[in-house]
């Protein structure tokens, strides 16, 4: 922590939280006798041990023909598994008090375990056994896949799934992005228990395995224990990666009627890869311009000065093939045309001004300090610990981060904001009766 | 002002070999999660509430105001959300919109809410800007300045809020008319808590203001500090900025002791938006307050051995055996002012009737009330909600949530720190007894949410 300390009190004013948040995860990269490799930081302030993992080859790469199968399969993991069936698996899991998840992304096979410390031996023995022994019986298949169709059906009604849904299909369209991650009901109904049993096999492969683990547990019982549960996965071909996104190049405008009073709007550009050098330019640029919280221009401007929205804002979003800058909003079918006009002339200000000094600042600050917030339970560390992972970022990426924030210049973010935020390639969704919104094919 | 020290939520458990029920299972789990609370009143009547907890260097503050929209008129529907919108525009200290920016630009986050009961106002931000927000909060306790020029847009904030949750969303304008009949037309929780539009375009200065001084004093609040600091800290920053705030005269909370007189009744929404039918249906329920206030515990217990989880009664009869559901669920909310309601609904699998929903799930009801349910499924709900209540402490957010929920609802510290053992001590006939009590016709409104006809 040495170094931490002295590059903390370099930067001490503006960046107080630093040494605290080093201080408060402390990462350890461990590697098991059997070679699996895992972060792990240990905290015995609750008696809970949270783990957050995933598998390469998602929802992208669903068999021709069997759109849905891999996050069919994911739910099934522990659906029954070994000499259980269904019921027998879940009441094991409660007399543990273990919880025990799956479920897949464009990307990835995503799971997760909590279990209290004092239970863990149950606990990745549970978890051994959904990855491993899975069953796949006919009747929770049945049941999964039925229930999969309705949830696909009522998304088909909410203005906001199928404006998200929309663009997808849109911004993707001849890409493997284009799916819905759920599947198409065609693709659930060719989903046998022996395809998914294959789909399982193909992707439940250690040498495609990330691992990150908080909570009480130290080094050697969490290598005996992921050894336990993640050693007898084979290794294998990883799943093809999906082709490089193509963005679009000239803007569009798409509107889906739906019946109702209030219209859903997404509007996107192609966005910034996770690696860039101007990642961090954007992630203020973005800040500003709509990220999360109430401070924002589009907050201001759309919500605050002329209250044509609830909710509006933009984030960041970066798949292993593609990025987006996204920005959201939702009005009364009458104003919805112009809360999307506010935001187009907000993207315009952003990109010929950029920032003002002090929303620079206040930008950086921001960012800095959220990562502490971000630290409030096992499960949300171990999501952190994830994900940096799958952004092949280092253990001490935490304590040169907030070093890379302030690094961000005006010119930084001007630059990327005439790169991203292009008029010639947005897209447009719309979803309700929006009046005087037209379309642009 | 002595601290009191208290052991929150898991606390007292140690007496887990005491509790006979379900034995080891339960007090190995008791055994294992504590956090120590501290309580103390400042003499303007501010209850103060610390959770400190060592893991990130970050803190919560929560000031949970004891008023609700169920302390609202007819005609004045809103007036607790709309209020709630407002305390961001705006003192002589802070001006409006910046509640929020100077948060955002210390490093935090902040956002409110409001329930039937309760108003919140969080922040989560560095241990070190504690001072900060409880200075900026204790100002907008009582320096609010409530303006025509602010309400105007902001009007069309909360109207475009209604549209998103309730307008655009079957589901929630059926549970609107669901209401109105359960608890009884223009009755506290029959309205929304949004406010009906017509009342939400109506509400101005002087509704809003007036409400703001009725219900917003220290003697009304509780403060709650979650995180890196210490009783002591909070004390201290209290005493500077709430302290000083003077106390006012609160008028009582009403809540009726009955629902809607003319039960049972069905309520069916037939919407072009519907893609999935759903039955559901509702009856009359005590609370931790209101009506026989001893079932309590029994129906959490109820709720969740019968529609809790997938192992529960309704699930593997329904969902599992027989076919009939694509998924089915109970539930039960203890923490009200006033009535509450016990909840059961299903979602019918393809080409299953309402009709045959409804003859399943009675024939579940009546075989509990006829057969009585058994040692093992109690202790296995038990054991679920004592997980969920150690779990919780994993989270910052939820001690706050839960202290804030039960003493804006006329629960004590100490019936929270209770919560536990009165839980795991729910016997068999207990569970049946309250299912009884509460299973009755004529208490109860069916929900049908249909597809209609798409009219574009």
């Amino acid at each position: 922590m040495k170094p931490l300390r002295a590059l903390a009190a370099a930067l001490a004013s503006l960046f107080v939280l630093l040494p605290a948040v080093a201080g408060a995860i402390e990462i350890r990269e461990i590697t098991t006798p059997l070679g699996i490799k895992a972060w792990l930081v240990e905290d015995k302030s609750t008696p809970v041990v949270a783990l957050s993992f995933s598998f390469s080859g998602g929802t992208a790469t669903d068999p021709a023909g069997q759109a849905g199968i891999t996050d069919l399969m994911a739910g099934l993991l522990t659906d029954g598994a070994g000499s259980m069936n269904a019921q027998a698996f879940r009441q094991r899991q409660e007399n543990a008090a273990a919880s025990l998840g799956f479920n897949a992304s464009l990307d990835r096979l995503n799971g997760s375990l909590r279990v209290l410390s004092a239970n863990r031996e149950e606990g990745f023995e549970l978890l051994r056994l959904a990855l491993t022994e899975p069953r796949f019986d006919p009747d929770m298949v049945a049941q999964r896949r039925a229930q999969t169709i309705a949830s696909i059906n009522q998304a088909a009604q909410r203005p906001g799934s199928v404006a998200g849904r929309t663009l997808m299909e849109t911004l993707f369209a001849g890409h493997a992005y284009a799916a819905d991650p759920d599947g198409t009901p065609e693709g659930l109904a060719a989903a046998t228990p022996e395809l998914l049993k294959k789909r399982a096999a193909e992707l439940l492969l250690r040498n495609g395995l990330i691992v990150a683990a908080v909570g009480d547990i130290g080094e050697a019982e969490l290598a005996r224990q992921l050894d336990h549960s993640f050693g007898l996965l084979p290794t294998g071909t990883l799943p093809s990666l999906p082709q490089q996104w193509v963005p679009p190049t000239k803007p569009r405008v798409v509107v889906v009627e739906r019946p109702v009073p209030q219209s859903s709007a997404l509007m996107a550009v192609p966005g910034i890869p996770r690696d860039d050098p101007d990642w961090y330019a954007a992630l203020v640029m973005n800040h500003v311009l709509g990220g999360g919280g109430q401070q924002s221009r589009l907050f201001n401007e759309v919500r605050e000065k002329r209250g044509l929205a609830y909710s509006v804002s933009s984030g960041l979003r970066t798949y292993k093939r593609a990025a987006l800058l996204l920005m959201s909003t939702g009005s009364a079918n009458e104003r919805i045309g112009e809360a999307i006009e506010v935001i187009r002339a907000e993207m315009g200000r952003m990109r010929t001004e950029g920032v003002t000094e002090a929303e620079l600042t206040d930008a950086k600050t921001y960012l800095t300090g959220a990562l502490a917030l971000s630290l409030d339970s096992s499960g949300s560390i171990a999501g952190l610990l994830h994900s940096m992972q799958i952004d092949g970022l280092s253990p001490d990426h935490l304590t040169r981060r907030a070093a890379l924030i302030a690094a961000v210049t005006l010119d930084d973010v001007r630059k990327v904001a005439r790169h991203l935020l292009r008029d010639e390639a947005l897209t447009t969704v719309v979803v309700g009766k929006p009046v005087g919104v037209t379309q642009v094919p | 002002m002595p601290l009191t020290g208290r052991r929150a939520l898991l606390g007292g458990l140690l007496a887990g070999a005491a509790l006979s029920p379900s034995g080891p299972a339960l007090a190995k789990l008791f055994a294992v999660a504590r956090r120590n609370a501290e309580t103390f009143t400042l003499p303007n009547g501010l209850q103060v509430i610390v959770l400190p907890s060592r893991r990130a260097p970050i803190v919560t503050q929560v000031v949970v105001y004891k008023v609700g929209s169920a302390d609202e008129s007819f005609g004045h529907t809103g007036a607790a959300h709309f209020l709630e919108h407002m305390m961001f525009k705006g003192t002589d200290q802070v001006p409006a919109g910046e509640f929020s920016r100077i948060v955002s630009r210390n490093g935090g986050r902040d956002n409110a809410y409001t329930t039937f009961d309760s108003t919140g106002y969080h922040q989560t931000i560095a241990a070190e800007q504690l001072e900060l927000v409880m200075r900026m909060e204790a100002d907008r306790m009582t320096n609010v300045r409530i303006t025509e020029r602010e309400i105007v847009p902001e009007r069309q904030v909360i109207l475009e809020e209604r549209r998103m949750r309730t307008d655009n969303v079957p589901a929630s304008l059926l549970d609107e008319a669901v209401r109105e009949r359960l608890y009884g037309l223009h009755k506290p929780y029959a309205m929304p808590i949004i406010g009906y539009a017509d009342d939400i375009k109506r509400l101005g200065v002087d509704d809003l203001a007036g409400f703001y001084r009725r219900h917003y004093a220290p003697n009304n609040a509780i403060l709650i500090v979650a995180g890196d600091t210490t009783a002591e800290q909070v004390q201290k920053l209290a005493e500077r900025y709430y302290g000083p705030i003077a106390r006012r005269e609160i008028g009582p909370r009403l809540r009726p002791s009955q629902g809607g007189t003319d039960l049972p009744q069905t309520v069916n929404r037939a919407d072009a938006r519907v893609a999935e039918p759903r039955w559901s249906r509702l009856w009359l329920a005590p609370s931790y307050r209101v009506g026989e206030t001893k079932y309590a515990y029994a129906l959490q217990v109820l709720a969740r051995l019968f529609g809790g989880s997938e192992t529960s009664r309704l699930s593997r009869v329904l969902v599992q055996e027989r076919r009939i559901g694509l998924s089915a669920w109970a539930s039960y909310g203890p923490s009200s002012l006033g009535l509450t309601s016990f909840d059961i609904g299903v979602h019918p699998a393809k080409s299953r009737s309402l009709e045959e929903v409804e003859e399943a799930v009675t024939a579940e009801m009546k075989k509990l009330l006829d057969g009585g349910v058994t040692a093992e499924e109690v202790e296995r709900a038990q054991n679920q909600l004592l997980a969920a209540a150690i779990y919780s402490q994993d989270s910052l957010a939820s001690g706050p949530r839960i202290y804030g929920t039960a003493l804006s609802t006329g629960s004590t510290v100490a019936d929270v720190d209770a919560w536990p053992q009165r839980i795991s001590t729910v016997t068999r006939d207990e569970v049946v007894a309250a299912a009884r009590h509460v299973w009755r016709d004529n208490g109860a409104v069916t929900a049908l949410l249909t597809p209609a006809a798409r009219g574009g």
